[in-house]
């Protein structure tokens, strides 16, 4: 079923049947097919639909109202999303839905609530019967705001994400500061090197780091990132973005778990990036719906501890590196941050160099640096 | 009256060769007919069959210090002027020693006499020659008082005389100094005369038409004379837009002042107003921040305005907005009056020179931060908050899709504001320009909109005043705005 759907129009056109009925598509993708065929995310959509001015204003009063209702239940239940920010996104969903050329004329329509030419025609990238069926999951099943428009905005880019798919953390956007500020301004070779960004999802933190090279670069010799992860979804989306950005030149996207499809660049590693899963077992039935019923777990549990996936990544660091070159990775927090410091003090004792704790905007310790000696 | 007329078919427009269109005034009679003619200004070719032919003779009244080699020319001038003003309008006006030529009509209008007179004005649709030209005249006016138009013609005096001075050549950069700068002015001078020529030379047609009995020349001319005031009304407005930054993009930010949900719901229609009356006028329009309020309206919100000359209409905002109404958050349905403060921050261009800011004086800090974070929360909630620990100056920006777009978004807005305090604190140093302090400085309330028990907007500042707020909230602002713009042109010229 997932090979029958066109990528291109109405992603939530389900093949089977002859008319197009909207249908609402949740986790429908299996980790087991092989070929997955990434989503296109809305914004991206050909603007082939289309409704009248006065259907989106109803849709979209609907919409608000539903939001509203909201209230703060959700940040009481699991510090989920407020009424604010669901209106706040639901303008976002206004601004991919709607064909680029009117957005800014309809948007202020609907925002001042003027009912003049109620029967002009907008233009629309899906059906207005999807958004009804979207916005209700994305309210009432807490379905990620993310995977409702299929895309994240991170750092200077915008990512295709979808169910299977980590949604990439603005926390994370931290890293490619560290790669540029700390790696690339103080060892300026490193740019024309070979990066790893083990379990990539979407490919967030190897495509801006492949940007960061790129910018860094001196002459033509730039360096190339390697991208790897276990999930064949993220492995398809990952690609798409990296095509989405050209860069398939220099991304290269690789199937499998952590170090393993990085035989042949062992030991010249100029750098190693990761936001490996580091929750903690035990706290994933408490989290977020948004996150617990529709991330990948695979993504998210570390183990016992949380640190199982980043205490591999420091045991295969050492040797995958080249002497003089980057890590960092992200973690649960103070306590892991400590702890793997550490950890690499007493049984990698020599091996590197420069080792720090970085905190996220937050101010909560988040990541793990440091040089090969 | 003698007269005929070239129509030039191809372009509709009159071109007229011998027709007495404009009389000369002021020839002070203590004068020798040299004296109001300078050296530099003869050197224009003469075009007989161009409408210009009276410019030329006009544009130089000036040259009172001047001593001039060249009376053979000057002779064949003045018999020129003289045989055109062989109706004989001639009246003297003195300018301490200088004695000045005012254009004027047949009649003895001038642009001044015209302005003074308080005619009418109506839509451009009306074709009523004295609207027009009333409308024209005033914006004459408000170019002249933007030139600072005596100190320019005394200006002009002293560089005409400095010219004339037989050794000023010795000194070939102070030469050169001096000829350019009188080549500017005069170009200035220059442009509103011919303007005004022109204006007088078409009231005349008119009239003349009229006279005549010449339909198809009344409607020409009128014609003309429309076209004038559509022109008048944009070089206006460049006159009025003149200053430094205005030609810059901005930042307008409103804030509820005390009072709770009413306020933030006045400080919302304020920035709904804005947000309009920017759209219509074809900016960009982008919202940075926005705090909402908790039942309704906003604590407060930024938004960009992006396009040329945001910054010089929407500094007019700048102030204090109090509305009276009765509350529809108030059960017992009680009159309220609420505040909002706007601010206006230009947003500089490259070229201009920008405030250094350095890394480590900011503190970067996300909204909201709660729990645990990273991979436990997934929140499109990205705000970013941005501290200059030296001044204290802050920026947030949470409108943008990614933390880091919301980061780059606040760091704009807080180098503008970092600017503009620069700006304001060189003012300071200059007393001179101690008024555009008080523009960016908050608390002047400058106008209140009543909605109950009259309805009522006014400007306390100009005392601009209309009776349909509906519109004015809906942003339709302009009236209001170039009002205050013109009224600070005049406050300057006193000044000064």
């Amino acid at each position: 079923m997932l090979k029958l759907r066109s990528s291109g129009l109405s992603c939530g056109v389900c093949a089977n049947f002859q008319i197009p009925i909207p249908r609402c598509f949740m986790n429908s993708i299996t980790t087991s097919s092989i070929d997955v065929k990434p989503k296109v995310p809305l914004y991206l959509r050909p603007p082939s639909f289309s409704a009248s001015l006065s259907e989106l204003t109803k849709w979209h009063k609907w919409a608000k109202n539903l939001a509203s209702s909201v209230g703060s239940s959700f940040i009481n239940l699991d510090n989920g999303p407020d009424s604010t920010l669901l209106r706040r996104e639901l303008n976002w969903l206004l601004q991919d839905l709607i064909e680029l050329q009117h957005r800014s004329v309809i948007l202020s329509r609907l925002e001042s609530g003027n009912n003049e030419n109620p029967d002009v025609s907008v233009a629309l990238r899906a059906p207005l019967e999807e958004m009804y069926c979207v916005w209700r999951q994305r309210i009432e099943k807490r379905r990620p705001f993310q995977y409702v428009v299929g895309c994240e905005h991170w750092r200077d880019l915008v990512l295709s994400v979808q169910e299977g798919v980590l949604i990439p953390r603005p926390e994370t956007e931290v890293i490619i500061d560290l790669v540029e500020g700390v790696a690339l301004n103080n060892v300026p070779e490193l740019a024309q090197g070979f990066w790893a960004d083990l379990g990539t999802g979407s490919g967030a933190i190897a495509i801006a780091t492949a940007r960061a090279l790129a910018t860094h670069a001196h002459g033509d010799a730039c360096g190339r990132v390697i991208a790897t992860d276990l999930s064949p979804v993220a492995v398809a989306v990952a690609t798409s973005n990296v095509q989405r950005y050209g860069l398939q030149d220099v991304v290269e996207v690789r199937k499998g778990s952590w170090f393993e499809p990085l035989k042949d660049v062992q030991g010249k590693l100029a750098g190693v990036l990761s936001n490996p899963p580091y929750i903690p077992s035990g706290d994933i039935s408490g989290l977020q719906a948004e996150v617990g019923q529709h991330e990948p777990i695979l993504a998210l549990d570390g183990g016992i501890s949380g640190t199982n996936d980043l205490l591999h990544l420091i045991d295969g660091v050492a040797s995958m590196l080249k002497p003089g070159g980057f890590f960092a990775f992200e973690t649960n927090g103070e306590k892991q941050c400590k702890f793997l410091v550490e950890y690499i003090e007493n049984e990698k004792p020599g091996s590197f160099r420069d080792m720090n704790i970085v905190s996220d905007f937050a101010g909560i310790q988040r990541f793990v640096m440091g040089f090969r000696r | 009256m003698s007269y005929f007329i070239f129509k030039r078919s191809s372009n509709g427009s009159f071109c007229i060769s011998q027709y007495i269109r404009t009389k000369t005034r002021a020839f002070s009679s203590l004068h020798p007919l040299d004296n109001f003619l300078d050296s530099n200004q003869n050197s224009k070719v003469f075009d007989p069959g161009c409408s210009s032919i009276l410019h030329n003779s006009l544009k130089k009244p000036f040259g009172s210090f001047s001593f001039l080699p060249s009376s053979s020319l000057l002779g064949s001038q003045n018999q020129h002027s003289l045989r055109l003003n062989r109706k004989g309008w001639i009246c003297a006006r003195e300018f301490g020693s200088q004695a000045a030529i005012e254009p004027c009509t047949s009649d003895g209008l001038t642009v001044d006499g015209i302005a003074s007179s308080k005619w009418t004005i109506l839509e451009e649709s009306e074709s009523d020659w004295k609207s027009h030209a009333a409308a024209i005249a005033q914006s004459i006016q408000v170019i002249k008082r933007r030139l600072q138009w005596k100190k320019l013609m005394v200006r002009l005096d002293l560089l005409s005389a400095e010219l004339n001075k037989p050794d000023l050549w010795n000194d070939p950069v102070h030469a050169g100094k001096i000829s350019r700068e009188h080549g500017s002015l005069m170009g200035k001078m220059k442009e509103v005369k011919a303007f005004e020529q022109e204006l007088l030379e078409h009231i005349d047609m008119i009239k003349l038409a009229r006279e005549e009995d010449d339909t198809e020349l009344e409607s020409e001319s009128m014609k003309a004379l429309l076209r004038m005031r559509r022109d008048s009304k944009d070089k206006e407005l460049e006159a009025l837009l003149a200053g430094e930054h205005d030609s810059c993009s901005c930042y307008i930010e409103v804030q509820a002042g005390a009072g709770g949900t009413e306020s933030m719901d006045w400080a919302a229609m304020v920035m709904q107003m804005y947000k309009t009356w920017a759209q219509r006028r074809g900016y960009g329009v982008t919202v940075v921040d926005e705090m909402p309020g908790e039942i309704a309206g906003i604590k407060r919100a930024t938004i960009k305005v992006d396009g040329e000359y945001a910054f010089g209409y929407a500094k007019a905002e700048v102030g204090v907005h109090r509305l009276v109404r009765i509350s529809p958050f108030d059960s017992g349905k009680r009159r309220h009056t609420s505040f909002a403060a706007v601010a206006v921050i230009p947003i500089l261009g490259d070229g201009s020179s920008r405030v250094q800011i350095n890394e480590s004086d900011l503190r970067i800090e996300r909204f909201r931060a709660g729990g645990a974070g990273g991979q436990h929360v997934n929140t499109t909630e990205s705000a970013v908050r941005i501290v200059h620990i030296p001044t204290g100056v802050t920026a947030t920006c949470q409108n943008e899709r990614s933390q880091h777009q919301n980061k780059a978004s606040a760091m704009a807005v807080l180098q503008s504001r970092l600017d503009q305090l620069e700006m304001a604190r060189q003012a300071q140093m200059n007393s001179q320009h101690t008024q555009s302090l008080t523009e960016i400085s908050w608390g002047n309330q400058i106008r209140t909109y009543v909605l109950h028990p009259y309805r009522l907007v006014k400007d306390l500042r100009t005392n601009y005043e209309v009776s349909d707020p509906d519109s004015v909230l809906e942003g339709d602002l302009d009236s209001f705005i170039l009002s205050y713009l013109s009224a600070s042109l005049d406050k300057g010229e006193g000044e000064q």
